[in-house]
């Protein structure tokens, strides 16, 4: 791990004086640690960003530099966006992944709340439990899920996702809120409690307003778990007018022993876009929502 | 990658939703087995060819044999790849829902038997056409006695050598054209092509730098080439009757012959999987791996100046005789299937001559019929260049050699186990990587069968 | 007093309502509260308690699935080689990359919140990026980069005079590659996670500690840490779940090869359940961890809770 050692870890024993300097230094660590880990986190984007601009032959081609392009295309893009089913299943994800971050922030909004704010019995259980629910692995769950789903008459069906992909995001979601909710002073709730309001109006009037950072950390998480959600997916859809993304760039670029590298990496780059155009907007309100999250739970 | 799947204007839902409800009216027995006027609708997953004309051609007949019979079909194209075609199966089995007709991978037959729905009519009537079967698709699709399934002629592949004509004629001084030419006679030396012969020209390929891209991982390309090798040694670790037979002198023998082998073939294909190989081909890096011809069309497609070089021929032979690795598919009917007449006609449909001609034609020769009467078309003559790329790919009389699936003839429930988890392959790396001696890997071997046994 | 979020059950009750009238209300709200917990109840009972309970039932049933035959699996398991070897591999590749995960994370985390915050946009993007490539398309990018024909890295290692490395073809490279993709996938996580926390300490906390002369590691040990410790707790208990759990980086990378070295718990369950055909024998094998890790998870939870409860 030789990236990971070289750790600029700061000076350690330098006098008070020199405050400036050891600021200074620092800095000058901080950016040398920031270098060397965007080289280890941007080569393989950077590489499926240069595969993606080659043609396959350009690919086969041994003799050639692996890390640069010399004939750039944009066939595999425009091939990807023209013909074939990745429209459709960039559609399907978008829609999937939406409607799942809507159901997931209902659920877990609506159950933080209670959690935070009004006791009941098995409430503490309930809130730790949520919690384990991740202790039960996927790969566990998805043969009894193919009864379930099969009895439902939901199989192969891209709504059938939006059923399951909760169970991915609910916990965490929930998490998330009740840290947020407790954040906030509990003086607000008692004046319009006295003031006559109901739970669900201040709910609705208080809490989701003054807790809409946390709302959105929670939704960017949502999205982000729904958008690259792939074992049930794979599992549970077959027809090609059905697939997610994920399993729709698996099952439709790759042929037996023959991938098509070049429309994979396009793929998949595009894949990104979504999640990375939302953490560009949101990214400030998802720090901001998971610090008040994060630090009370 | 053209559009596929459900028909437009068909709604999934509905299709679904339809078929719930008229669970009742569906049970009605649809007779008329030989399918020419029955009707309704039917849903097919059907193996994902690699060649994307292999899907067209196929989806050409389902959709003609669709309109002339009145029934509806849904066809969806089921990827092998990431074992997506197990888990759907996984699924429908449990599920008890889904298609009316599954194409099944090797094993899959047993492991889903009770679920299928016999097909001993069909089988009849087709031996008695086209004659002889081979051994191995008895073993995988008659399950006590019965067949579950037909076996399938898309998918179905045999993985012989793929060499570079150039390369081994010039590293190794072996003319592979020669051995084995695009006719029906064999050369002069086919005799020769024995595993001594290979392992001499593996050296010679090694010391020129191209050396034999032979897997030993755990993916079915190692295991094939793997399992042919320990038979043609006469290698067999569990017999028919499901007795551990591993120490034998044969498993002695074979673990000793890849210890030579091993030695001459790149440090890491105990990792490779089934795309490696071909990689190693098409990159020119590899002058002979054991495949399906879908590494000389990729290099086709990609590097046209390696391809050209690239011939097919049977494996070599060995003590007990010379077996071409071949892995077959079936398809099968649900049990729970709703229009099973019409999923049993179609199946013999898709099995006769004609059909079998036009799938082979489709796929560019990669598809290998069950029956020995089917293994004359012209398209494994005709594909090229080189001229005659494939027409060795089918096991010919002059080959002498039999097709065959690893692990055979332990009985399946214990043979699926041998063949998923790699053991033989994995004897081998104990025995190369390792360097365990070779009674210690064999009493290795031993324990892990034991566990296999277990009901 | 904080509202003890993922509380324990022993949790002394509430500090006495300031007046009766509250109590009555919350009582009266208990109901309200049920209905408004009712949807992740019903979410968690049909869709994970359910099918947990049938994995568990499938888990002593015998291969054919018609046959109760209780903890046999279990035992079995216990008595084979190979498996044992995928609990070494499991325990080594979650532990190993969780605390790399956590370490580079914390690490990235103190760089970017040292940063004038105008340039801190810029380089937070680009290290989320692993984080938002779907993992599946991520992986098959790497195992690319691995390919043992293709690998860029071997290229490039050729360039420089060394040799060829087989990233996935030993046992050790190949431990060490399958951990180095979950590292590369999952420290953005942890990064986004510690700045958060980061970001809500008071700066006056620092600067009362800079008063005091402290070093910037004693800043770390006592100001920076012991502020940040529920989150690092929460995340690694979270991710330790979740890369306990991994599937995708094995499955493509290696398949468990070469030698089994690199199968974890889903992929050695994958190949017994599905691809054996032994559906039960692969349920034990995925729920073999479960006692462990909830134990622990409890374990955590509850000092998450605690401490939380000292720090309002």
């Amino acid at each position: 791990m030789g990236t990971v050692t070289a750790t600029p870890f700061v000076p350690a024993e330098i006098k008070q004086g020199s405050l400036r300097r050891e600021r200074r230094w620092a800095l000058i660590g901080a950016y040398l640690a920031l270098a060397v880990f965007v080289i280890f986190f941007m080569v393989p984007p950077f590489h499926m960003l240069m595969t993606s601009l080659k043609s396959s032959a350009e690919i086969a081609d041994l003799s050639g530099n692996p890390w640069i392009v010399s004939r750039p295309t944009l066939q595999n893009y425009w091939e990807l966006l023209t013909q074939g089913n990745y429209l459709i299943h960039f559609r399907n994800s978008v829609i999937v992944t939406v409607c799942t971050v809507i159901i997931s922030m209902i659920i877990s909004v609506m159950a933080a709340f209670a959690l935070a704010r009004m006791k009941f019995w098995g409430s503490a259980t309930l809130a730790t439990g949520v919690f384990l629910t991740y202790l039960v692995p996927e790969t566990l769950l998805f043969i009894p899920m193919f009864q379930i789903i099969g009895s439902l008459g939901m199989y192969n069906n891209m709504w059938a996702m939006v059923l399951i992909f909760p169970t991915l995001t609910v916990p965490f979601c929930t998490w998330i809120m009740i840290g947020y909710f407790a954040s906030i002073p509990k003086e607000l709730d008692e004046a319009a409690l006295i003031d006559g309001a109901s739970h669900l109006q201040m709910l609705w009037k208080i809490f989701i307003p003054v807790a809409l950072p946390g709302i959105l950390a929670a939704m960017i998480f949502a999205f982000t778990v729904s958008w690259a959600a792939f074992i049930y997916p794979i599992a549970f859809l077959v027809s090609s007018d059905q697939m997610l993304l994920t399993v729709g760039i698996v099952s439709d670029l790759i042929r037996a022993d023959t991938f098509q590298w070049g429309k994979i990496m396009a793929g998949a780059l595009m894949a990104a876009l979504p999640p990375l155009l939302v953490y560009a907007f949101l990214m400030d309100y998802y720090i901001a929502g998971l610090t008040a999250g994060a630090t009370k739970g | 990658m053209e559009g596929k799947g459900i028909p437009r204007g068909v709604p999934r839902r509905t299709l679904l939703r339809a078929s719930a409800a008229g669970a009742a009216a569906a049970a009605l027995p649809l007779v008329n087995v030989h399918g020419q006027t029955s009707s309704g609708k039917l849903a097919l997953g059907l193996w994902d060819h690699w060649v994307p004309a292999g899907n067209d051609g196929m989806r050409k007949l389902v959709t003609e044999w669709g309109q002339k019979n009145r029934v509806e079909i849904q066809l969806d194209f089921i990827t092998s790849v990431g074992n997506k075609n197990l888990l759907t199966i996984a699924a429908e089995s449990q599920a008890r829902q889904g298609h009316d007709m599954l194409s099944f991978p090797t094993w899959e037959v047993h492991a889903q038997a009770e679920k299928l729905e016999p097909l001993d009519d069909i089988m009849g009537r087709l031996s008695q056409k086209y004659g002889a079967l081979n051994p191995i698709v008895e073993y995988l699709g008659k399950v006590e006695g019965k067949w579950r399934a037909v076996p399938a002629i898309s998918g179905s592949q045999n993985k012989p050598a793929l060499g570079r004509i150039d390369l081994l004629k010039q590293h190794a001084g072996v003319d592979i054209q020669e051995m084995f030419p695009a006719n029906a006679n064999a050369g002069g030396k086919a005799a020769d092509w024995n595993w001594d012969t290979f392992l001499r020209a593996a050296e010679a390929c090694q010391k020129a730098g191209v050396p034999f891209g032979l897997p030993a991982g755990q993916f079915t390309d190692a295991t094939d080439w793997i399992g042919s090798l320990f038979r043609s040694f006469g290698a067999e670790l569990v017999n028919a009757k499901g007795d551990i037979t591993a120490k034998s002198d044969g498993v002695r023998r074979v673990l000793e012959y890849s210890q030579k082998l091993f030695a001459f073939l790149p440090n890491d294909v105990f990792s490779w999987d089934d795309a490696s190989n071909n990689r190693a081909l098409i990159s020119g890096k590899s002058a002979l791996i054991f495949n399906p011809p879908s590494a000389w069309a990729v290099a086709k497609r990609d590097a046209p100046a390696v391809s050209e070089h690239l011939w097919t021929f049977p494996a070599p032979a060995g003590a007990q005789g010379r077996f071409t690795p071949y892995l077959p598919y079936f398809w099968g009917v649900w049990s729970f299937s709703r229009n099973k007449g019409a999923a049993k006609a179609l199946v013999e449909f898709l099995s006769e001559r004609d059909q079998a001609a036009a799938m082979v034609a489709a796929s560019n020769g990669y598809d290998i019929p069950p029956f020995t009467s089917m293994t004359d078309f012209d398209t494994w003559e005709k594909e090229g260049p080189p001229t005659g790329v494939v027409y060795n790919y089918p096991v010919k009389p002059h080959h002498q050699a039999q097709q065959f699936i690893a692990c055979y003839p332990a009985p399946p429930e214990i043979a699926v186990q041998m063949y998923n988890q790699g053991i033989q392959a994995k004897m081998i790396a104990r025995v190369v990587q390792n360097k365990e001696p070779i009674d210690r890997t064999i009493a290795w071997a031993e324990r892990e069968l034991e566990g296999f046994k277990r009901g | 007093m904080s509202q003890g979020t993922l509380s324990v059950p022993t949790e002394p009750a509430e500090a006495t309502p300031r007046n009766t009238a509250l109590k009555r209300l919350a009582r009266r709200n208990s109901t309200t509260a049920f209905l408004l917990t009712l949807p992740l109840i019903l979410l968690i009972l049909g869709l994970v308690i359910y099918p947990f309970a049938y994995a568990i039932y499938l888990s002593t049933l015998n291969r054919r699935m018609t046959r109760f035959i209780g903890w046999e699996n279990f035992t079995f398991l216990l008595g084979r080689e190979t498996f044992w070897n995928v609990v070494f591999q499991s325990v080594l590749f979650a532990v190993s990359a969780v605390l790399l995960k956590a370490f580079i994370g914390f690490v990235l985390a103190h760089v970017l919140h040292a940063l004038p915050s105008k340039g801190q946009r810029k380089w937070r993007g680009m290290l989320l990026v692993p984080w938002v490539i779907p993992p599946a398309i991520s992986t098959l990018a790497w195992w690319w980069l691995f390919d043992p024909s293709y690998s860029a890295f071997n290229w490039a290692l050729m360039g420089i005079g060394v040799d060829p490395v087989p990233w996935l073809g030993q046992a050790g490279w190949a431990r060490f590659s399958v951990i180095l993709v979950n590292v590369w996938y999952g420290s953005p996580f942890f990064m986004i996670m510690y700045l958060a926390a980061l970001k809500s300490v008071p700066d006056q906390l620092y600067e009362a500690a800079a008063i005091d002369g402290a070093s910037g590691w004693q800043k770390l040990r006592h100001v920076t840490f012991p502020m940040m410790r529920n989150v690092i707790s929460i995340t690694v208990l979270f991710s330790l779940i979740v890369t306990f759990a991994n599937f995708d980086i094995v499955r493509i990378l290696t398949n468990g090869g070469p030698q089994d070295t690199t199968h974890v718990f889903a992929t050695y369950a994958f190949q017994v359940g599905i691809q054996s055909g032994d559906i039960p024998l692969g349920a034990s094998v995925s729920l073999f961890m479960f006692p462990l890790l909830a134990i622990f998870a409890i374990f955590t939870l509850r000092g998450v809770n605690k401490r939380s409860k000292e720090m309002s």
